[in-house]
């Protein structure tokens, strides 16, 4: 292992490592717009430079392999005035229109300039116009003027989602960032990574676009139910300090946004578009009302009812839920009799159009938790037609089940988060709460486990899975 | 040896660039020697005795530059020449493409057999289109005559070349972003390291000399490394195309020997200044050198060493010759004006601070100057030194600086009175 001197401090790098990675890696701070852990060296943004000690001049610390005995300074005279020329021009014909900006309040260059510059721009020319609102894809828009030209989101598009989609056209400072004609980008299901690459504003969000400040926003640790992979995210939400009184207070409770959750182990710092999209799954409408046939009925007397089909039937069968927490899975096969059969469901099937799977994140069973639920019921429900007519007792958890396979005389329990006009055929219903609203752990197909945390309240007249199965077991009061 | 050629050696006639007149001239000659009585490693030696150094600009030893290549390393090697010949007031490449093709293409074929070059190409700036016929045409009939392909001179030697036209980018004339060019992706710089000697075309060993550089090694193998030597200055070589412009009675490419006096080259050999006027200054090899005055240059020879003593270096060859009453501001927006539109927009230092000085050089012919304004593009040339991916941020500080060092005062008038000292124009008119 090399040794380096960072400031005259030994650090013990890796071989191979750039001085900027060794730097990082042992708690020294250098600068960097273009170049990410992910992504391959481009050495265009200059901030990263450093000084070898005994040499007048500057060098990039991102290009710069550590080699034994290296000795750098990452904050002597000429790499704090080279770092101030160099957010001198990063901002030359930048906007500086961060009262209207997305990224206003999590951007690096906004971070940079307060930290190494600080001085109003020294040009009196006009700046370098360009074009603005340029749709880049469905999904992106494009703000060419705040673009530095880090030439990240191309690289991500080369290197990590192989589509190819972006390049750079035009050259000098009229250079732009362009997506290909036959528009790759759209149908690239990570696109909207290079929102989170880009370090200013000039990639920003369609659906996000000027929904939220991102000092109101509050991130929450969760992970994604899309696929199996169960890649870590943050959902962010307001912070309930900053909680609206006067507008629509749904606001309130609302997902603005997910970002990846940086975790080497799972995804890396990538997640794919349907991640992003988790409000359209977990924000439909919500079932809140207990029900018996139809008719609203108190929690506790569908509780109560449920409780006595359970007890009473003699050959019932139950639907584990793959969208079931672990927690919850656990305290399902304990509140279960022996007599149960219990089957694990696939609540959620592909939908048309998605892509089923790839090497990067994709997986094909569109399930968080399928690993956990077969591990404790290894019995499928995949490829059974019809449920035995015997079957006295279906409990179904979860959605995605259809009732036409329920034989004519068994009862059924309906266990669901979301308003579906199955609801109103079960013979007991009971609402429950979803992801957002508790806490849990998935564990994805590899069996590694990540947990989520609760970003809202849940609604007074759900329950809680993990509740209702624990009051089960010991016959309690779900509202206790 | 008193001015010595070694390129221009011939007549050029409309048929001198043809085979059999290069042949009757002894062409491919050195090609039969190289292969049939040296060894690559021979090849190899020769060109580092001769102690050549780079004709595009760098000044780069070419024996060090060969030194990296294991010849028997296993992996393919590249060779490439360099004849994106953009820097302006350079167009000494283009005389041995039109005149002595087969001059380059002989070379290569040596250059090939010593560092073991299956795959050789020529990157051509797109702009020569004259050149480019006929070094296809060359090329051409030299792949007719067996010196090309498998089995070249009935040896076991074999090699294929390649010309590859360029889109007219004048950051294409580095050697990377040329490199990046021939892979088919945009024409950007790479960073350093790896070099391209480790690391460089398609990810191999690639090695990448100038057109005129290349052309001299038929001699050197011809007469030797040491007769090679004896040419010239003695810390530099040989001798060099220098293509001549601007305000001078016969512009024109020349073959000089390395060391000849500049005074004596501008005055006599190219016929003085145009018009007669007086010699206001020079600059001696493409714009990217910095300018030398018409009293600096009394004392110099032409060759690197003693351009290096005034600040300056022999660059590409191109040189520029501006008569008295040339405007200084209004050359350096030129100037401006070209490193802006080239900028290839890579590293942050050049692609703002090429714009920022064409603004400011701009609004100061525009005459709407400012007093710091020369102090503004002192300061952003400073910030260009040695700070980007390649050297053409370095090279329009130092054409900056080099003119605001030596015609400040101009700079000063022009801000202060809105106007030229002169009538504004870089054209001299000769006086009838």
């Amino acid at each position: 292992m090399p040794e380096i001197f960072i400031n005259g401090q030994a650090v013990q790098a890796e071989r191979g490592q750039s001085v900027l990675q060794a730097a990082l890696a042992n708690g020294f701070y250098i600068p960097y717009f273009c170049w990410h852990p992910e992504l391959s060296v481009a050495g265009n943004c200059r901030i990263c430079c450093v000084q070898v000690e005994g040499r007048s001049w500057v060098e990039i610390a991102c290009n710069m392999p550590v080699a034994d005995g290296l000795r750098v300074l990452t904050d002597s005279d000429a790499v704090k005035e080279y770092r101030k020329s160099i957010m001198q021009l990063m901002t030359l014909n930048h906007p500086v229109d961060c009262g209207i900006c997305d990224k206003a309040g999590e951007c690096t260059l906004q971070d940079y300039h307060y930290r190494y510059n600080g001085a109003p721009s020294m040009s009196h020319d006009v700046k370098v116009r360009s074009t603005k609102f340029h749709p880049l894809s469905e999904r992106i828009v494009l703000d060419n003027e705040r673009c530095i030209l880090c030439s990240r989101c191309v690289r991500f598009t080369r290197e990590i989602s192989k589509s190819n989609a972006l390049g750079i056209v035009q050259r000098g400072d009229t250079s732009l960032v362009r997506a290909a004609e036959d528009r790759p980008l759209d149908a690239d299901p990570y696109s909207d990574n290079i929102i989170d690459l880009c370090p200013v504003g000039a990639l920003l969000s369609k659906p996000f676009l000027y929904k939220a400040r991102v000092w109101y926003l509050k991130p929450t640790p969760s992970v994604c139910p899309g696929c199996a992979r169960g890649c870590t995210v943050q959902i962010w939400h307001r912070k309930p300090e900053w909680k609206l009184n006067a507008l629509d207070p749904r606001l309130n409770a609302r997902i603005e946004r997910v970002t990846p959750l940086d975790n080497p182990d799972v995804n890396g710092p990538w997640i794919c578009n349907k991640g992003r999209d988790l409000a359209q799954i977990l924000e439909r409408p919500r079932a809140t009302q207990a029900m018996r046939k139809g008719e609203p009925v108190d929690l506790d007397l569908a509780f109560e009812l449920a409780r006595r089909l359970i007890e009473s039937a003699e050959r019932p069968i139950a639907l584990a839920s793959t969208w079931g927490s672990n927690e919850e899975l656990t305290a399902f096969s304990k509140a279960l009799p022996n007599r149960f059969t219990v089957l694990t469901k696939q609540d959620w099937a592909p939908q048309p159009g998605e892509r089923l799977d790839d090497d990067l994140l994709i997986r094909a069973d569109k399930n968080p938790n399928t690993a956990a639920a077969k591990a404790l019921f290894p019995q499928q429900d995949e490829g059974i037609d019809a449920l035995p007519e015997d079957t006295d007792l279906v409990l179904v958890w979860g959605e995605g089940f259809d009732f036409a396979r329920i034989p004519a005389r068994a009862k059924i329990v309906f266990l669901n988060a979301y308003l579906q006009p199955e609801n109103g055929h079960a013979d007991v219903f009971i609402p429950i709460s979803i992801q957002t609203e508790r806490r849990g752990h998935y564990t994805n197909f590899e069996g590694t486990v990540s947990a989520f945390d609760p970003c809202f309240p849940k609604p007074a007249s759900v329950v809680d899975a993990e509740a209702l199965f624990a009051a089960i077991a010991s016959t309690e009061s779900v509202k206790a | 040896m008193a001015n010595a050629k070694l390129l221009m050696t011939f007549p050029v006639t409309a048929t001198s660039h043809t085979l059999a007149e290069y042949r009757a001239r002894g062409g491919y000659a050195a090609l039969e020697k190289a292969l049939k009585q040296m060894t690559p490693q021979q090849v190899i030696a020769e060109v580092t005795t001769s102690g050549i150094q780079g004709r595009g600009g760098a000044a780069f030893p070419m024996g060090r530059k060969w030194g990296v290549i294991h010849p028997s390393d296993g992996q393919p090697h590249y060779l490439c020449a360099n004849a994106d010949e953009g820097e302006p007031g350079t167009f000494k490449d283009r005389w041995i493409l039109e005149y002595a093709p087969h001059l380059l293409l002989e070379s290569m074929l040596i250059a090939s057999y010593a560092l073991q070059v299956r795959h050789a190409f020529v990157y051509i700036r797109g702009e020569f289109d004259g050149p480019y016929r006929r070094l296809a045409a060359a090329l051409e009939e030299a792949y007719d005559a067996g010196y090309f392909g498998e089995r070249v001179l009935d040896t076991d030697f074999a090699c294929d070349l390649v010309i590859y036209r360029g889109a007219g980018s004048y950051v294409c004339g580095e050697a990377s972003a040329l490199i990046t060019s021939i892979e088919g992706k945009r024409g950007y710089p790479r960073n350093r390291p790896p070099r391209l000697t480790v690391r460089g075309l398609y990810q191999k060993p690639t090695v990448i000399n100038n057109v005129e550089t290349l052309s001299n090694i038929a001699w050197i193998v011809n007469n030797g490394g040491e007769a090679f030597k004896q040419v010239g200055h003695a810390k530099d070589p040989g001798t060099r195309l220098i293509s001549i412009s601007g305000h001078v009675e016969r512009p024109g490419v020349y073959e000089i020997e390395i060391g000849h006096p500049f005074a004596k080259f501008i005055h006599e050999d190219c016929g003085g200044v145009l018009g007669g006027r007086a010699l206001k200054g020079v600059i001696p090899g493409g714009i990217s050198t910095k300018v030398l005055t018409g009293k600096e240059i009394e004392p110099l020879t032409l060759d690197n060493p003693s351009l290096a003593s005034a600040g300056s270096s022999m660059g590409s060859g191109g040189m520029i010759v501006l008569a008295e009453g040339t405007c200084m501001v209004r050359l350096l927006q030129v100037l401006l004006r070209f490193y802006h539109h080239e900028s290839c927009g890579q590293c942050t230092p050049c692609r703002e601070g090429m714009g920022w000085l064409h603004r400011v050089i701009d609004r100061i012919v525009g005459g709407e100057g400012r007093a710091e304004d020369i102090a503004r593009m002192y300061q952003i040339s400073a910030w260009n030194d040695g700070t980007t991916i390649c050297g053409m941020g370095d090279a329009a500080g130092y054409a900056t600086s080099g003119i605001l060092n030596k015609f400040r005062d101009e700079f000063e008038y022009f801000i202060e009175h809105k106007r030229s000292r002169f009538n504004g124009t870089l054209e001299c008119l000769r006086s009838s």
